[in-house]
């Protein structure tokens, strides 16, 4: 433990500058609850004048936000329950199994966590229109259904699940399925929560897929929602405080509930496809 | 010996690969070993294998697309489309959209990947000291990495307001500075994205690299101080080094999300002065308007692929720098 004026200095740099990290977050939190004059005051205060929930209270009226929130719930979650069975199942063969070209192919998993997206999307595009899946909730959903570190990792965590675990079921008669049922998901639980956790943060917070593949306001997740609403009401400011507070609030949410393990996830898995 | 069940085969052997023996007989060890190996095929080839496809479909075939693509001029406007050769590569090097846009970038990767790995390593440092109400820095460093980019766009944005409202503008004034027009001169406004693009991400990387540092055996430093080396120099000479894999996976993530930086830039770039986006465009952002604006899929894939082998080569740097450094023998 560091202690006396070192520490004291140490807590005073640490303290200062991570305020300085979320104050931008604490000020628009307070700015939603002002009233559109006090917003546009010459002089800024930290708190509200008058605590307001006007802003707020506007918001479903201009633009369907509950809509935009269960797109984003339904997509996100769609692309999490999937993540939790290919990871899960790619990783057990990998770990387990051999084949040849296993460990190549297991490469080229690796080596493609390192591209993103923005770089082949418009194949991608091409290929969702092919399949008529433009403006849909398939065509926001299919490319987010394979996570590459995901898988990586899973490999890993089944790697130390020992194979007379595994061939003690076999024994007992269990296919192939009922090992995977029974002994791997089970035993995987942790890492699988770590990584459902991170890539529900990563797919709410995509962007720039849902603004190329939806069009219409209906397949609009909250972040293309918040983007078109702060461009239509450019002066509603209020509205749009409002708007991006409630955005963040459900990553906030569950990004409090589930600290430690987003943390960890997020270290071990650099988070992103 | 008779074995007990009398079928004058050994009774007793090893089952399947893992070496665990068990009283079968031999006919009916046979059997459920073939079923065995039955359902392992069936869940390669029910499981496995679409999971494969699927992988190749989404994340492999795509990025061959690209290269093909940049030969040639296809548009979903235009139901023909031919090989153009080199046509479009060449046309990048007048193009100056696209060269301010590779110079953004480039500025992007430059200025953001040392601030982030610099400062993040600044703070896990400070963090591994074993300070009191470690977790509590630690959660709040995060927070604005944890948040969607869209509206953590839209908070900056604000704060980068050009009238009196704007926070910089304001605290600025308050220091007795002048105005500054952060997202309406371009050669400010730039780096004003590239600094919010920072704040946003150094969570990460303090905690990645605190996570590094926390793995380092307490007893290697333990031997450094013995030996007499003050703190400054145990953290230079031995956890630093030992640091390096981690450090260099910041380097390589910071990289990669240099140069794919497209949100920030979309967003922030809106209703702005610089809003037609070419002052300080970054490669996505040209992407993106080639491709899905003016739909030039056969010029925004050769960006594209511009783009891919920009990032392999600086990956590429940086593990070539990163090996010089442990020839170095720090």
């Amino acid at each position: 433990m560091v202690r006396g004026r070192r520490a004291a200095l140490l807590h005073a740099v640490l303290l200062i500058t991570s305020l300085a990290m979320v104050f931008p977050l604490v000020w628009v939190f307070l700015t939603s609850f002002k009233t559109s004059q006090d917003i546009i005051r010459a002089t800024p205060t930290l708190l509200p004048e008058t605590w307001t929930l006007e802003n707020y209270g506007k918001l479903t009226q201009t633009a369907p936000f509950v809509r935009f929130f269960l797109n984003s719930l339904l997509i996100s979650g769609v692309s999490t329950v999937f993540i939790i069975i290919t990871c899960s199942a790619a990783g057990f063969v990998f770990a387990k199994y051999r084949f040849r070209g296993k460990n190549l192919l297991l490469l080229l998993i690796i080596s493609t966590i390192l591209i993103p997206l923005q770089t082949y999307m418009i194949p991608l595009y091409l290929f969702t229109r092919w399949l008529g899946w433009i403006n849909t909730y398939q065509g926001q959903i299919f490319p987010l259904i394979i996570m590459s570190s995901g898988i990586f990792f899973l490999r890993q965590n089944i790697l130390s699940i020992p194979d007379e675990l595994l061939d003690a079921a076999r024994i007992d008669g269990a296919s192939e399925f009922g090992v995977y049922g029974r002994i791997i998901l089970p035993l995987t639980v942790s890492p699988l929560a770590a990584i459902s956790i991170v890539n529900w943060v990563y797919t709410w917070s995509m962007f720039i897929w849902p603004l190329v593949v939806a069009n219409t306001e209906d397949m609009f997740t909250m972040e293309l929602g918040l983007m078109y609403f702060q461009r239509q009401f450019i002066t509603e400011y209020g509205g749009i405080m409002a708007a991006t507070v409630v955005t963040i609030l459900p990553v906030l949410l569950v990004f409090l509930m589930f600290r430690t393990r987003i943390i960890d996830g997020v270290a071990y898995t650099g988070m992103k496809t | 010996m008779v074995p007990p069940d009398g079928s004058g085969f050994p009774s007793s052997t090893t089952a399947t690969a893992a070496g665990v023996t068990v009283h079968v007989p031999a006919r009916r060890r046979a059997g459920s070993l073939r079923a065995l190996r039955r359902s392992q095929l069936a869940f390669l080839l029910w499981i496995f294998a679409p999971i494969i496809a699927l992988f190749i479909i989404i994340r492999v075939i795509p990025i061959f697309v690209i290269l093909l693509f940049s030969f040639t001029n296809y548009s979903i406007t235009r139901p023909v489309w031919r090989w153009t050769g080199l046509a479009n590569f060449e046309r990048l090097w007048g193009d100056a959209n696209f060269l301010s846009a590779l110079w953004n970038s480039t500025e992007y990767v430059l200025v953001a990947v040392p601030a982030e790995v610099v400062l993040g390593l600044f703070f896990a440092v400070l963090l591994s000291r074993r300070v009191r109400f470690e977790s509590f820095y630690e959660t709040l460093y995060f927070l604005p990495y944890i948040i969607p980019m869209v509206p953590a766009a839209i908070i900056w944005k604000w704060i980068y307001a050009p009238g009196s409202f704007g926070l910089a503008n304001f605290y600025l004034e308050a220091l007795g500075f002048g105005r500054v027009g952060w997202l309406t001169e371009p050669k400010i406004a730039l780096l004003a994205v590239i600094g919010m693009h920072v704040w946003k991400n150094l969570g990460f990387f303090v905690i990645v690299f605190l996570v590094g540092l926390k793995n380092i055996p307490a007893d290697v430093k333990e031997a450094a101080a013995i030996d007499g080396a003050s703190e400054w120099q145990t953290i230079r000479r031995v956890e630093l080094p030992l640091l390096k894999p981690i450090i260099l996976f910041g380097a390589v993530m910071a990289t990669i999300w240099a140069w794919s930086a497209f949100t920030e830039v979309y967003i922030m770039t809106q209703g702005t002065d610089v809003s037609t986006g070419t002052e300080i465009a970054v490669l996505v952002f040209r992407i993106y308007q080639e491709a899905f604006r003016f739909y030039n899929m056969g010029y925004a894939s050769a960006i594209s692929f511009v783009l891919f082998v920009l990032s392999l080569l600086f990956v590429l740097f940086q593990f070539q720098l990163f090996r010089g450094w442990k020839e170095e023998g720090a």
